[in-house]
């Protein structure tokens, strides 16, 4: 340093130099502190990246509201009451009235080379009359048709299990109906999963009311919303429709990852002890070898107060070295974990993440200025006599 | 007029169950501008009574007297601000701080003093020194002369009104010793008062008066002298051994000094 020292920040300056007599000693305290930081840092980004990946591929899970006949209702939903449903819940909704009723079902008859399958068979299974399907549901095979007026719709299971097709020709309840089209499973849970449904057209079915009413919304807000909405619009004295929505198991599932979360977070919190405690080392032993020179800085008029801030600077140096090359590095695990979860590095940078890099960061340095703390007191609080004793 | 004055300081240390009393009443004053020596044996309570002028360390009993106010029982930070504000210290083994130069190693003292004059008085003292071409030398890269100096001068860089020194001579060779207590005996030209703990008889050729310490008193105060001390001037009066134009007497000085090796601690 050229034209003597750097007046501003003298015990920083000092610092500095004391850092750099010892440099692998510096480097490797620093490095537990780089540690601590990326342990922290990539163990909560890793933990919201899984969040972020599970509650997409939960998808429509919390955004639907099922909505069935209540006890005190004729056993149906109305089609007025339906009316007030669509009215509740908005025109930004999808909202899909069904109805349902148990009959006898056979397969295997008729249609293509079903004739002599042993899975062919008859049973009493509930089948469900749809108005338009192809709102709240895609085909895997076939198609659906809109204006749905005839055929029927089978879920994928039930096409594995008796081995059915679009064509093939199932017999409810005595007449017989071809298969249509084989419907996409759906990802993940909610309401509408149709893997084990036979779906008729509605006009299939007697009867003018419905036996349930699905609402998908688009956020487990809004459903939430719609859901106590339609509970305080239906239901008067008499409760004439039951709601359900999946906003509270969504809400839990939440909870249950901020759990998951901090427990990463306290495993990398342990490390970030770790480093502390060589920190901690390494400023003791510092004291000890500079016992004779803190002595001559005494003597010379430093205050115990200046030794003090000369110590905890270079305890804070420390801890700001590593924590910036922790950072650095953490970012690029986060980038590293994003693309191989979620298939997008660049979603490390959500603002979230930064959230637990600025925690890490901090946890780093204070880490740094705790351990520096006892080895800076006992720097200072040393008696020049004692340490210029040759 | 006096600068540093102790009177009947009484210095104990307790070792173990034991109590040591390392001091036992001295009074000693300085003036201004005057060069003296403290010799004795080891464990004659030299670096002792020199820690107590350097308000390193408190009295037992006594006082100690700085430009004619008492000094003892102050405060560590008052003691702090009193020793940087009149003090300087050189040493035996010089502590320089190795990683830093010449001129910020003459810095140190005011480094926190925010003053912008100190660049210059450090330039200024080191070329004083004959340094002048050793501003950014590291102190490996002197030799122990040299380190030597840059201590002088970093012990005058607060314009002290008393230089300590503990052994200044103690780890040169004769010629280079010398250059160094022409250094002090230049020193105190500017009214600055040098006190010299030593076994080094070189260094009576310079200065004014010599001061033994044997077995924690001093002077003619010891034991198998007769008669008490009286008012502290007298005592300073009759420790006094006037020295000459330099010359001492060399065997004379071996005689009382019984251990060449340093003090024991």
């Amino acid at each position: 340093m050229i034209g003597g020292f750097d007046r501003r920040l003298p015990s920083l300056y000092m610092a500095r130099r004391n850092l750099s007599r010892t440099k692998v000693r510096s480097v490797l305290a620093a490095l537990g502190i780089v540690i601590g930081v990326i342990a922290i840092a990539s163990l909560g980004m890793f933990g919201l990246t899984l969040r972020y990946q599970i509650s997409e591929s939960l998808g429509g899970l919390g955004n639907q509201v099922l909505v069935t006949p209540g006890e005190d209702a004729d056993g149906s939903i109305s089609v007025r009451d339906l009316r007030e449903i669509e009215t509740v819940a908005g025109p930004e909704t999808t909202v899909v009235p069904s109805k349902a009723r148990s009959t006898v079902v056979t397969y295997g008859r008729g249609g293509g080379g079903g004739g002599g399958d042993p899975a062919a068979g008859s049973e009493r299974r509930i089948v469900r009359g749809v108005e338009n399907p192809g709102l709240i549901y895609t085909a895997r095979e076939g198609e659906i048709p809109d204006p749905y007026r005839s055929g029927a719709l089978i879920g994928p299971s039930v096409a594995e299990q008796y081995d059915l097709g679009p064509g093939d020709a199932i017999s409810i309840n005595g007449s017989s109906t071809r298969v249509v089209a084989v419907l996409e499973a759906g990802n993940g849970f909610g309401f509408m999963s149709p893997s084990n449904d036979i779906i008729l057209p509605n006009r299939e079915f007697q009867g003018r009311g419905y036996s349930q009413v699905l609402v998908s919304t688009e956020s487990s807000t809004v459903a939430n919303e719609t859901a106590v909405a339609l509970r305080s619009e239906l239901n008067g004295r008499r409760e004439l429709v039951q709601v359900q929505d999946f906003s509270s198991v969504a809400d839990s599932i939440g909870q249950t990852f901020n759990a998951l979360n901090l427990f990463l977070i306290g495993i990398g919190s342990i490390s970030l002890l770790v480093a502390g405690v060589s920190i901690l080392n390494v400023m003791l032993m510092s004291t000890v070898e500079r016992r004779e020179e803190i002595g001559v800085l005494r003597a010379v008029g430093f205050q115990k107060r200046d030794v003090l801030k000369i110590m905890l600077s270079e305890a804070v140096l420390l801890g700001l070295i590593g924590g910036i090359v922790g950072v650095a590095f953490s970012l690029v695990a986060g980038m590293v974990i994003n693309h191989f979860i979620v298939g997008d590095a660049l979603l490390a940078f959500r603002p979230s993440n930064f959230l637990y890099i600025g925690l890490a960061f901090t946890f780093g340095v204070g880490t740094s200025l705790l351990s520096g703390l006892y080895p800076a007191w006992k720097a200072a609080n040393e008696r020049p006599v004692e340490a210029l004793r040759s | 007029m006096v600068v540093i004055e102790t009177r009947n300081v009484v210095k104990r240390y307790q070792t173990g169950g034991e109590t040591l009393t390392a001091l036992k009443g001295i009074d000693f004053a300085v003036e201004p501008g005057e060069f003296v020596s403290i010799m004795g044996p080891s464990g004659s309570g030299k670096t002792t009574l020199l820690n107590l002028l350097g308000l390193l360390d408190d009295p037992s009993e006594g006082e100690v007297l700085l430009d004619g106010e008492d000094v003892t029982g102050l405060s560590d930070k008052e003691q702090t601000r009193a020793r940087k504000r009149t003090i300087g210290f050189v040493f035996q083994n010089f502590y320089l701080i190795p990683t830093l130069t010449a001129r910020e190693n003459v810095e140190i003292p005011a480094l926190f003093d925010r003053d912008p004059t100190v660049e210059d008085r450090s330039v200024d003292l080191l070329g004083r020194m004959g340094l002048g071409d050793r501003l950014d030398h590291r102190p490996d890269q002197l030799s122990g002369g040299q380190k030597q100096r840059v201590a002088i001068a970093r012990s005058l860089i607060n314009e002290p009104r008393v230089l300590l020194a503990d052994e200044p001579t103690g780890n040169l060779d004769r010629e280079t010793g010398r250059q160094i207590l022409e250094e002090f005996a230049a020193v105190t030209e500017r009214d600055v008062a040098v006190i010299a703990v030593t076994h080094d008889e070189l260094v009576n050729e310079y200065v004014d008066r010599v001061v033994r310490l044997v077995d924690g008193y001093m002077g003619e105060d010891a034991p198998t002298a007769t008669g008490a001390a009286g008012g502290p001037s007298d005592a300073v009066e009759s420790a006094v051994e006037e020295v000459a134009g330099g010359e001492s007497d060399e065997s004379e000085a071996s005689a009382s000094d019984g251990d060449p090796e340093g003090e024991g601690s």
